[in-house]
């Protein structure tokens, strides 16, 4: 009150500065960054969307007659023949991938952050190393593994007297698509493994609840909303692949959303209408699971990185560990061994040969060599390191500065950015590949990307985009405003703080972030196959090409070729991301 | 050196009645420590994070050293990062993926004008040193205790030599033995520098062992503002006093005012105290005991009662005296041998140390609640 009565002496007070005007204040570098972000997030996100409403609403979409506005594309495709069943057959193959995925991948999860489970690096690296076989060669490998005639492992389950497993049906779609995605699950439950504060769990033990109550109870309950986005992810992942339903699902007879775009796609005339029908089907779909999980999760952002030392507590799961260790090892040989295998074995023989002592007699290298033959060949592995690095850069850049703008700061429209940033999940690649190709050839643009490695950067970027922001989102949350105020309070321009101290406080996420846009980018054939063009081929194209052509022996070199290029990836990263991590109380 | 003219900042979508500071006027001058003192959701963090830039005020000014660093009716608003300030955070917020000679070099870094690394280097160990914590200067941040990081960001929030120094609850997340040293730390290079310094508590004893002045804060407007002593011996309100644990509340009737002071009838008691304002003959009063302010005794007093839970400190015994329907709370600093649950005592109040205070609605805070503010029948 002593200040309340003392006179404010308006004399004495020097001339209020004013410290630069509006302009000045809007050219600053987090406006700058941020605005740039914004804008390139909404046109990335947008073109194909928008592309593929446009076709859906449009009588005669890239033909060769006038076109005109319409609703009648969406009856039309709904009262087709066999669409209840395409409807059915993609929510079973979806719904079961994602509860098989999550099952798996938050179990190995939680095994190998959570428990002492013995060979932990060896599981984390065993886990990662499915993610580094691309879809088409898992696809594949799997299709020679279990097909019905010849298939090795069907000659075992015949041997033992078992019924023969045909993979061309449902549940060998299930079964390929889930050893092709568990990875993914895992990466997330690990990172929401870790970001775990174990005294909650350790609150619950001295409470009285037993370790399996406690896991339960207490474990899985925090982790629930990482489940749930994760298994979203996963869903919609299934629901747009390309190359199971399409080399599994097809010889089956078993359609789904995208094989049934790509029929309709292959048909002449192209009939771009039912694409564009299918594809705001899976958009709304997938919309509507996104607002789902977004309720379920919201408000449960927890801050887990704070200015105090952290650290996440292993449990000891005594003898048990063993099974963990041999859950670990079972799943290592089932996705990464078998199929590797069935390719190494291929790729040795001149032509294809059930696994016997008697056909290593044909053992060749001839296979590798034929590749550096083929000047085409080892163009496509030097494009798809270029697009792939490169998209995982502007990827993992983007997302850092968009997800500080979703989550650090107020600005109006932040929901909406945050929701743009995630469309692309509910494009599948198929369309989003034609969206863009579409787009690029028909958009009155200064700069032509079509027939250039831009074009695929640029796809790329948009599809990995939701899900680096998954990984870097978090990563931002974790970091408590205080640590980013401590800084500014120090003096630290925006730049500089977010340099500083987000980058490397972010390092895991960004460098997760990056190493997976990069493993996309790299592997993905979804859209790669519309963007392509003489030139700018790309190696999961290539490998396509070959199977069609039925040269499984190069196709098998030239895939096992293309992991060891991704292996050495991974580890480079890896290794960075261990020369940079923070340095934890020991 | 800090002068807060009219300071208002609103929470988003509220009506202006519910705002978060609410036209607050404060000017603290250079050189000294003063405490912003209440409970929590009284609006002294966010009247410190407007002085740090780190929030913006809706209305009113803020300056320091004599310039208006903030003022939206002149769209005059200077970063956080351009205002010659160092906080402390109550979470120490020591970043985790540097060494404790990186934590506190970084400001001498990033800020102009930008001072080389070599002497950097050096000043950030002449502020570690400060704190006693030289010798960590290449330990990884993380590796330190709770007050050792705390002293750490102390020493960063110094290094830049700022004008003021802004402490954000910073002994809270301490224990008790911990935040007695780091609380006579803060005070000693305070005086030491000569900083002028505003510290946000909600502790009264924090408050009033540090600073020079407090500043007692409730919805978002200051309640009191005096000399530490001051308001602890006579609050001029019964906020404060409530909150500043005096837990002896009384109802009374003014029996006379006299040229030394006002007669106050409470229960068969009377008291004379020389310090009311604004209270006549006949009017209801509350009179404020605090636990040292009476006399227990086994043979005579005033007030009669039972001893029904007591407490020994080492130094002295709380004894929960039920007197009437009220429960008196009761220090004495010399132990009364034989003194035991049940038994009958005396009970005299100290007329010098009451603190009479005209009766208003109560407005509990949220921190604290009295037990009672029934008057006493005896």
């Amino acid at each position: 009150m002593a200040a309340l009565d003392t006179p404010t002496r308006q004399d004495s007070a020097p001339p209020p500065r004013t410290d630069g005007g509006r302009w000045r204040r809007l050219l600053n570098g987090r406006y700058l960054a941020m605005t740039i972000s914004a804008i390139v997030v909404a046109y990335l996100a947008l073109v194909p969307v928008c592309t593929m409403l446009y076709a859906s609403l449009q009588s005669n979409f890239l033909g060769v007659g006038p076109s005109s506005w319409t609703l009648g594309n969406f009856p039309k495709t709904f009262t087709t023949p066999g669409f209840g069943t395409l409807v059915a057959n993609s929510f079973v193959y979806a719904a079961a991938t994602s509860v098989i995925c999550i099952a798996v991948g938050f179990g190995l999860a939680w095994l190998v952050v959570r428990t002492n489970t013995p060979c932990k690096s060896f599981a984390q690296a065993a886990a990662l190393v499915p993610m580094i076989i691309p879809g088409v060669l898992n696809t594949i490998a799997w299709s020679l593994l279990l097909s019905p005639g010849q298939g090795p492992l069907n000659h075992v389950l015949r041997a033992v007297g078992l019924p023969v497993f045909n993979v061309y049906s449902l549940p060998g779609m299930v079964l390929v698509q889930s050893m092709h995605v568990v990875p993914v699950a895992f990466l997330m439950g690990t990172a929401a493994f870790s970001a775990m504060d174990s005294s909650l769990e350790e609150a619950a033990l001295a409470s009285g609840a037993s370790p399996v109550r406690t896991f339960f109870a207490v474990t899985v309950r925090m982790a629930r909303p990482a489940i749930l986005s994760a298994a979203l992810l996963m869903f919609i992942q299934t629901i747009s692949n390309f190359e199971v339903p399409q080399l599994i699902g097809v010889p089956g007879h078993v359609y789904v959303f995208v094989s049934q775009i790509y029929a309709a796609l292959q048909q002449f005339p192209a009939d771009y209408g039912e694409v564009g029908v299918i594809g705001v089907f899976v958009l709304v779909i997938a919309a509507v699971g996104l607002y789902l999980s977004r309720r379920v999760v919201k408000g449960r952002g927890i801050q887990t990185i704070t200015g105090k030392a952290f650290r996440a507590q292993v449990q000891d799961l005594g003898k048990w560990r063993w099974l963990g260790f041999a859950c670990v090892v079972l799943f290592f040989v089932v996705a990464i061994v078998l199929p590797l295998a069935m390719l190494l074995w291929s790729s040795v023989l001149p032509g294809y040969e059930s696994p016997s002592l008697h056909a290593l007699h044909d053992f060749t290298m001839s296979n590798y060599s034929d590749i550096f033959r083929q000047p085409s060949l080892v163009k496509s592995l030097k494009n798809s390191l270029i697009i792939s690095v490169s998209a995982g850069l502007v990827v993992t850049l983007l997302c850092a500065v968009v997800s500080y703008i979703t989550v650090k700061t107020k600005v109006v429209g932040r929901g909406l950015l945050d929701g743009l940033a995630t469309v692309p999940i509910a494009v599948p690649s198929v369309v989003m590949g034609v969206g863009i190709l579409y787009f690029y050839l028909v958009a009155p643009l200064p700069v032509h990307l079509y027939g250039t490695l831009a074009i695929l950067i640029v796809a790329f970027v948009t599809i990995t985009m939701p899900y680096a922001m998954r990984y870097i989102v978090p990563g931002m949350a974790a970091i408590k405003d205080e640590l980013e105020e401590a800084a500014t309070s120090s003096g630290a321009s925006w730049l500089q703080s977010f340099w500083r101290i987000f980058v490397p406080l972010m390092m895991p996420s960004l460098l997760a972030a990056f190493l997976y846009s990069m493993i996309v980018s790299f592997r993905e054939i979804s859209a790669a196959i519309f963007l392509y063009s003489s030139g700018s081929e790309v190696v999961s194209v290539q490998i396509y090409d070959l199977y069609r052509n039925g040269t499984y022996p190069v196709l098998a070199a030239l895939g096992i070729l293309m992991v060891i290029v991704l292996v050495i990836l991974v580890v480079l990263v890896q290794l960075a991301s261990r020369a940079v991590g923070i340095k934890q109380r020991r | 050196m800090i002068k807060l003219t009219g300071l208002t900042k609103r929470y988003p979508g509220r009506t202006v009645t519910a705002n978060a500071v609410d036209g607050l006027d404060l000017d603290i001058p250079e050189g000294k420590l003063v405490a912003l003192l209440g409970p929590s959701g009284c609006g002294k963090t966010t009247t410190l994070r407007m002085i740090a830039g780190l929030e913006r005020n809706d209305s009113g000014t803020i300056e320091i050293d004599g310039k208006v660093v903030s003022d939206p009716s002149r769209g005059t608003f200077v970063g956080t990062d351009k205002r010659p300030i160092g906080i402390v955070f109550q979470s120490y917020a020591i970043w985790p993926h540097m060494t404790v000679l990186q934590n506190v070099m970084f400001p001498l870094r990033v800020g102009r004008p930008r001072v080389s690394r070599a002497a950097a280097r050096e000043r950030a160990l002449e502020s570690l040193d400060m704190v006693g914590l030289a010798s960590f200067a290449s330990r990884p941040a993380p590796d330190l205790s709770g007050g050792q990081q705390q002293r750490v960001a102390l020493a960063r929030a110094l290094v830049r030599r700022p004008k003021v120094l802004l402490l954000d609850e910073p002994l809270s997340n301490l224990d008790k033995g911990l935040r007695d040293r780091m609380r006579d730390q803060i005070r000693s290079v305070q005086q030491q520098l000569g900083i002028t310094t505003v510290f946000v508590t909600h502790d009264q004893d924090e408050a009033l062992a540090i600073s020079d002045d407090v500043v007692v804060m409730n919805h978002g407007t200051i309640v009191e503002h005096g000399l530490p002593q001051e308001i602890y011996t006579f609050p001029r309100n019964e906020f404060t006093a409530r909150f500043l644990g005096i837990s002896n509340i009384l109802g009374g009737v003014v029996d006379a005012v006299t040229p030394d002071g006002v007669v106050v009838r409470v229960g068969d008691s009377v008291l004379t105290s020389a310090k009311v304002t604004g209270a006549g003959k006949g009017d209801a009063v509350s009179v404020f005991l605090r636990p040292e302010s009476f006399r227990l005794s086994r043979k005579e007093g005033p007030w009669e009662g039972t001893i029904e839970f007591s407490i020994y400190h080492g130094d002295c015994w709380d004894y929960h005296v039920r007197v009437g329907e009220q429960l008196l709370r009761v220090r004495v600093y010399r132990e009364k041998v034989g003194i035991a649950h049940g038994d009958r005592v005396f009970l005299s109040p100290d007329p010098e140390t009451a603190i009479v205070l005209p009766q208003q609605p109560a407005a509990p805070g949220p921190a604290d609640s009295p037990a009672s503010s029934h008057p006493v029948k005896a």
